[in-house]
């Protein structure tokens, strides 16, 4: 019998097993957390074969195991060509090719390497396949498709974070959190990885369409940073545990909780120096109103103590201001203090003293503000008719077109509650407030207030409702405002926007009331103590030191209104500071929500914690900088797996594992296990150094070695896994198109910037169409392919026909064709016609009137060589019968020129 | 560009050495999937192509083809419904009875309604579905899904994945073509019939109107023939020599073949496009020459021709962009009269000579003709609460498709909406057990056509679908 303590062990072992065993182990049909790719990485030691670079050492010991061997070096002028296509992707000229053909030697292929590398046309070349992974489109997709006209400052950001060699693990922070990593254009501009995507704009009416629409959005957006940083489809649990790989449901909800602050918008940004300015100034009104309210706590204490002392004084009335408008509603809609006298809207009346609202079509609307108005205060006397109604407004301030709007809001966000209303939120506590439990039966007074510093502060009755929060100021200019009451914004009646009920009284202040105002405005008997008093309870030192911090706090503020940075418009991240508590949503319904579930990783990755430690309310910023943290943790061993392996996958053609966006059961085995890990170890111990990588790569044998097919080789390894030879690559579309711009000479290198736009723009009643033209004599339409505005939908033929991919998932491996639309696009493209034009054009003017020159040239110039004496004579016998422009358009279409040796 | 409609060997001869014609499948197949041109066969196939009636816009299924007696009864009545709609602009009128006249037709009996008088003649050869349901009410997302199984961008289209499964029968023109309404392509445009993450090869080619149907299919200037032959002999020449050099690479042949294939097309699509040869008799069954038919007409024929040639999967819109007035799609919020009236009139008589041409030449039996909207309408009005006005809104919850040809029980009607024709109720079917069906019939199980994409083994039915073999022959 076996002792006691064994048996429970087994016993909890067993337990261990029932439970968990689908996510615990490897089984024949899924991938449990023993899973290769999920272990830390290995130290490997590369064979001892007598190669001297490490990646020949492994590659060439797996072709002996084999039985097979390397293929001889490719000429110098094969290796040129490849590297400069991968590297910069452009081909060479002929004199870069000549030079290395006098002096082929290894030092000189380095010096090359760095050339390129450090070239600025290295950044706009691998921008091209990040682009790829983020699903970078200039238009929302879906049925509206509209334009995105300032998405390109990401796209400037990849092209600069590359050749300036950013550290890949940075490279990934700031495209998960940037907005709170380094805010203003740089970080602003890096993060709109996450909207890249596709957006859905029209979502219908019902809350089950917009939580469908919301949840697909979050879904997109986790499953690109699953997928693109740690090669795991999490995105495959949104529903269920994941069918084959340790990823719980749970998990899902956890990190899509990281990223649920994440909304989009196009705003203006500022530049970061300007931000960090105001960050600064920011940080030191804070300490001054911590000071500021310690010495009035003081103060308060004291005079509340003398009241107590002298029960028989008169207390001092706080004296209360005068609003810029009063609306008593006695006999009609005027204001009784200024001129902004209110207009009736659907069925909205006045009776006995007071403004009905029936909540299906009433409203009513005031004439134009006639003063900037920065600071306020909203104040109303209600009585609602039901507590059981969602998102009436009860009085609005807002721009003429109803698009900002600040607003006394009633159960929008939570039932029963008052809120702060704003558009999309951007000044509104979301969640909180005590549920209201008595305005249908007695009316409520309820006021905002909006400080200069963006603070804003909800009460009810005279008392503060819920706690005072920080937003940005929404400053309303003169003429372009006005208020509302009974809707919550716009300029027409809206489902959920109108309130039920009526109002009292109305006020508002261009000045942000202090609380014994409101309180006394109120009517209410308080503990607030006013200025005058609170200050005769305090000693001079202490007096003095309030007024000289009070005194520093207004000329700061001042000066903030003088940093005026240098702005810019980015289709980006805007996030919700406090986007609340995510729900797992059972089989992903959207309004089945379960549990809540905290911001969290995936327990199965070996290494970091799954665990953030933040609880389920957290702010977006904590949630999205322990993501990225998590994500590129040191000992997160997918996250450089993954990315060695990309890097691999677009050097040799196809990854050590085959899919590069899923090392998971579904995706491919590595062929060389080993390989990886070195590399993945090789990139973490760099500094997460790309271009040493590249350099580490290109500069291999197994890299250098020729194309050319042998039939052993074919015979045991028909895919070329082992690497027996390079593979021959066709240009994919961008190159192929770029290198037409190269050889015809027409290529405009100008960099950066909005795209230039090779599609005509149509609007259909909100839905945009586009249609590809090609132009000549246009010079931005020779721009390299990466500066393309690229909208979702129609791209040029020669881009479609060539596998460019449409930007609508993550597309971490384009596939590669050949069909006979691409040799139509290919010969008859007006583009590609164009480019053979050129091609004729620049040849006449190099070469002169020689026809047999001219003819030398372009040879030269598509590649890279000098014409065989066969060749010459056809293209001269060609050429004389049918003009340049046609021998162009041949040596465009011909396999020379399209396949990479 | 004059070329001459009869294939010269010089034409085609793009010098592809060492070749051999049976190899050509596989050069041309050199990227990843396991299905390669016409290998898939599940089962015994009963259709070897389709056609794809696309209706853009939400046919009301309650006017055409679900006749609800009980909504004539209870017209002007409030909809006594379970649960509040959950509909596009949230206006729930009344209840509006069919403004068709629905009569019992043929042999069969199915009952089709006045909106189709040309339609209702062939009612004989139709397999109605009267309970379909779909997950999206909103335009896009729901045409996204009709085609491709799923709401969103970037999914392959049924026409995709059957020519990736099966390929094609003829080289000379592409697998999956695509006859867009001469009024405009629907939102969404070419997303609507993309190949995805599938190989370039299964993209749906649009075939537009007028004498360029196929972008690049020529150069926009001419160029005379003499130089195009001489062009192609040098490209060859040099193709050649390269292929010395290099060793004989399937990446090099392949690209030879295609440029092969691209003459056939330069020569087939034009002939194919030119309906000169067609009777007078012909044309005007399809309503070619008459105001209304004339662009649905054309494309139709065109239709009939394509399949003639062997092409696998011709789809044919009603309908251009979603919005806009007058509508120019089904989408008829504001009166149904006057938008269905127009837009069947445009598409009953030409579809209907399809029918009968395809029936006529035998070609029926070997052709799968789907007539589908992306959803149905509402029996109730779209309008103020109480009245009953003149349009109707989306409704997924129940509609009606169908479906003739190949491998079908003709002149019947499968599963039924509840009494107005509101929500289906006897034997749903989704949109991924109709792909599964129409996938069963082509020789093909849904659940096999698969192709690896971002982690998952993708298929053009998600993770659902069930072939509905009650309507199966």
């Amino acid at each position: 019998m076996l002792p006691e303590k064994t048996l429970l062990r087994l016993q909890l072992v067993a337990a261990a097993i029932v439970c968990f065993s689908p996510l615990e182990s490897v089984a024949e049909e899924r991938a449990g957390r023993d899973w290769w790719s999920l272990q830390p990485l290995a130290r490997v030691e590369p064979p001892d074969i007598g190669q001297e670079h490490v990646i020949d050492a492994f590659v060439f010991a797996k072709l002996q195991e084999h039985g097979l061997g390397p293929s001889g070096m490719a000429s110098p002028r094969v290796q040129m060509r490849r590297l400069h296509f991968d590297l910069v992707g452009m081909p060479p000229t002929v004199e870069e090719i000549r030079s290395f053909e006098a002096d082929p030697s290894d030092q000189a292929y380095l010096e090359v390497v760095n050339g390129l590398l450090a070239s600025p046309e290295y950044g706009e070349r691998w921008a091209r396949h990040w682009l790829d992974l983020a699903r970078f489109g200039e238009s929302d997709g879906f049925e509206r498709n509209n334009p995105r006209n300032n998405l390109w400052p990401y796209r400037d950001w990849v092209i600069k974070a590359l050749n300036e060699g950013m550290p890949y693990d940075e490279f990934a922070r700031m495209q998960i959190a940037g907005d709170h990593l380094r805010p203003g254009f740089e970080g602003m501009s890096a993060v709109a990885f996450l909207t890249a995507g596709l957006h859905n704009t029209v979502i219908g009416s019902s809350e089950f369409m917009r939580r469908t629409a919301r949840q697909d959005e979050l879904e997109d957006i986790t499953g690109t940073v699953g997928q693109t940083f740690l090669g795991l489809t999490v995105n495959c649990a949104r529903c269920h545990d994941h069918k084959y790989d340790p990823v719980s449901q749970r998990e899902y909800y956890q990190l899509a909780s990281t990223l649920r602050g994440v909304y989009r918008r196009e705003q203006e940004v500022e530049d970061s120096t300007a931000v960090a300015r105001k960050a600064a100034v920011d940080k030191r009104l804070g300490e001054i109103s911590k000071r500021v309210g310690a010495i009035e706590a003081i103060g308060r204490d004291l005079a509340l103590a003398r009241r107590l002392a002298q029960p028989g004084e008169q207390l001092e009335k706080p004296v209360l201001p005068r609003p810029l408008a009063r609306w008593e509603f006695e006999g009609g809609l005027k204001d009784s203090v200024g001129g902004l006298h209110g207009t009736a809207e659907g069925n909205a009346r006045v009776e006995n003293g007071a403004l009905v609202l029936d909540g299906s079509s009433s409203f009513v609307k005031t004439s134009s503000l006639e003063r900037d108005i920065e600071e306020k205060t909203l104040e109303a006397w209600v009585l609602l008719d039901t507590l059981e109604q969602k998102g009436g407004g009860v009085i609005s301030l807002q721009t003429n077109d109803g698009g900002i709007f600040d607003a006394i809001v009633f159960g929008e966000r939570s039932p029963k509650s008052w809120m702060a209303g704003s558009n999309r939120f951007e000044r509104s506590q979301l969640h909180g407030g005590p549920p209201e439990e008595e305005a249908h039966k007695n009316a409520v007074h309820l006021a905002i207030v909006y400080e200069a510093d963006g603070r804003i502060t909800r009460y009810r009755n005279g008392v503060p409702y819920d706690q005072a929060y920080q937003a940005k100021l929404q400053s309303y200019p003169k003429g372009g405002a006005h208020l509302v009451f009974g809707l919550r914004h716009g300029i027409a009646p809206g489902a959920g926007t109108l309130l039920q009920g009526k109002i009292l009284r109305a006020q508002f202040y261009d000045r942000a009331l202090t609380p014994d105002v409101v309180a006394a405005s109120a009517g209410v008997e308080s503990n607030f103590v006013s200025e005058t008093e609170l200050l005769g309870a305090l000693d001079g030192k202490e007096r003095a030191e309030w007024e000289e911090l009070r005194a520093e706090a207004m000329r700061i503020r001042e000066e903030v209104k003088s940093i005026k940075g240098t702005k810019r418009k980015i289709y980006t991240v805007r996030a919700d500071a406090h986007p609340g508590p995510a729900r797992l949503l059972e089989r992903g319904h959207a309004l089945k929500r379960k549990e809540e579930v905290p911001p969290g990783g995936v327990a199965a990755v070996q290494g970091p914690s799954a665990r953030f430690g933040l609880a389920a309310n957290a702010p977006d910023a904590a949630r999205r900088r322990k993501l990225a943290e998590w994500i590129t943790a040191e000992d997160n061993p997918l996250f450089a797996r993954v990315m060695a392996n990309r890097l691999w996958h677009l050097h040799f053609g196809q990854g050590l594992v085959k899919t590069p966006n899923d090392l998971g059961f579904n995706g491919g085995k590595p062929s060389h296990p080993l390989l990886l890990d070195w590399l993945a170890g090789e990139l973490r111990e760099n500094g997460y150094g790309l271009k040493h990588m590249h350099r580490l790569m290109v500069t291999s044998r197994a890299y250098r070695q020729s194309s050319k097919p042998s039939e052993r080789g074919r015979k045991i390894d028909g895919d070329n896994r082992l690497l027996w030879r390079k593979s021959p690559v066709r240009l994919d579309a961008e190159s192929l198109r770029d290198s037409m711009l190269a050889v015809s000479g027409l290529l405009n290198k100008e960099r950066g910037g909005p795209g230039f736009r090779d599609v005509t723009l149509h609007n259909n009643n909100g839905t945009t169409y586009y249609f590809p033209f090609d132009k000549e004599g246009d010079l931005n339409l020779n721009r390299r392919t990466i500066y393309r505005f690229s909208p979702r939908g129609r791209r040029s033929t020669i881009l479609e026909a060539f596998d460019c991919p449409d930007p609508s998932t993550t597309a971490p491996r384009r596939s590669v064709t050949t069909t006979p639309l691409q040799a139509l696009a290919l010969l008859n493209n007006d583009f590609a016609l164009r480019m053979a034009k050129g091609l004729a054009e620049r040849v006449e003017e190099e070469a002169g009137d020689d026809l047999q020159r001219q003819v030398e040239r372009s040879f030269e110039l598509a590649y890279g060589r000098k014409a065989a004496g066969e060749e010459l004579r056809l293209g001269v016998q060609f050429a004389s019968a049918h003009g340049m422009a046609a021998l162009g358009r041949v040596l465009l279409n011909s396999n020379e020129f399209v396949v990479l040796d | 560009m004059k070329l001459p409609l009869q294939p010269r060997r010089d034409f085609l001869n793009w010098g592809a050495r060492g070749v051999g014609a049976t190899a050509f499948t596989s050069l041309l197949a050199n990227d990843s999937g396991a299905a390669m041109q016409g290998v898939v066969r599940h089962h015994a196939p009963r259709a070897r192509q389709v056609v794809h009636i696309c209706l853009v816009g939400g046919m009301s299924h309650v006017d055409s083809f679900d006749f609800k007696p009980e909504l004539v009864k209870s017209h002007g009545q409030e909809a006594q419904l379970a649960h509040k709609p959950d509909i596009f602009f949230g206006k729930i009128g009344s209840l509006r009875k069919n403004d068709w006249e629905f009569k019992p037709r043929g042999k069969s009996g199915l009952e089709v309604s006045e909106l189709f008088p040309h339609i209702a003649k062939q009612a004989d050869k139709l397999t109605v579905i009267r309970s379909m349901i779909s997950q999206s009410a909103n335009h896009t997302p729901a045409l996204f899904f009709e085609n491709s199984g799923f709401e969103f961008n970037g999914f392959p289209s049924m026409g995709s994945w059957v020519s990736y499964g099966l390929g094609n029968d003829t080289e000379s023109l592409p697998a999956y073509i695509v006859l867009p309404d001469g009024r405009g392509d629907p939102n969404g445009g070419a997303s609507n019939w993309t190949n995805g993450f599938l190989s370039a090869r299964y993209q749906g080619v649009r075939f537009g109107a007028g004498d360029r149907p196929v972008r690049d299919l020529f150069p926009s200037e001419g160029i005379p023939a003499k130089q195009e032959f001489a062009t192609r002999h040098l490209l060859g020449q040099l193709n050649n020599r390269h292929q010395e050099r290099t060793g004989l690479d399937d990446l090099l042949a392949a690209r030879i073949r295609s440029y092969e294939l691209a003459a056939r097309m330069q020569l087939s699509i034009p002939e194919v496009t030119d309906t000169g040869g067609e009777s007078e008799a012909t044309k005007e069954m399809y309503g070619i020459g008459a105001e209304r038919t004339d662009d649905c007409g054309r494309r139709c024929l065109m239709a009939r021709r394509l399949l003639e040639r062997g092409v696998r999967f011709v789809q044919v819109f009603s309908g251009g962009p979603i919005g806009g007035s007058p509508r120019l799609s089904w989408d008829a919020h504001g009166d149904v009269i006057k938008n269905h009236g127009a837009e069947a009139g445009r598409i009953d008589q030409p579809v209907a000579a399809l029918l009968e041409d395809l029936s006529r030449r035998g070609m029926l039996e070997e052709t799968l003709v789907l007539f589908t909207t992306e959803f149905g309408r509402t029996p109730f009005s779209e309008s103020e609460k109480g009245k009953v006005g003149a349009g109707r809104d989306h409704n997924k919850s129940g509609f009606s498709v169908w479906m003739a040809g190949a491998g079908l029980q003709p002149g019947i009607a499968y599963g039924a909406t509840d009494e107005i024709g509101w929500k289906a109720e006897e034997n749903p079917v989704t949109w991924h057990d109709f792909h599964a069906t129409v996938l069963h019939l082509l020789g093909l199980d849904h659940e096999r056509l698969t192709f690896y994409h971002n982690g998952i083994e993708r298929r053009l039915t998600n993770v659902h679908g069930k072939v509905v073999r009650e309507i199966l022959a």
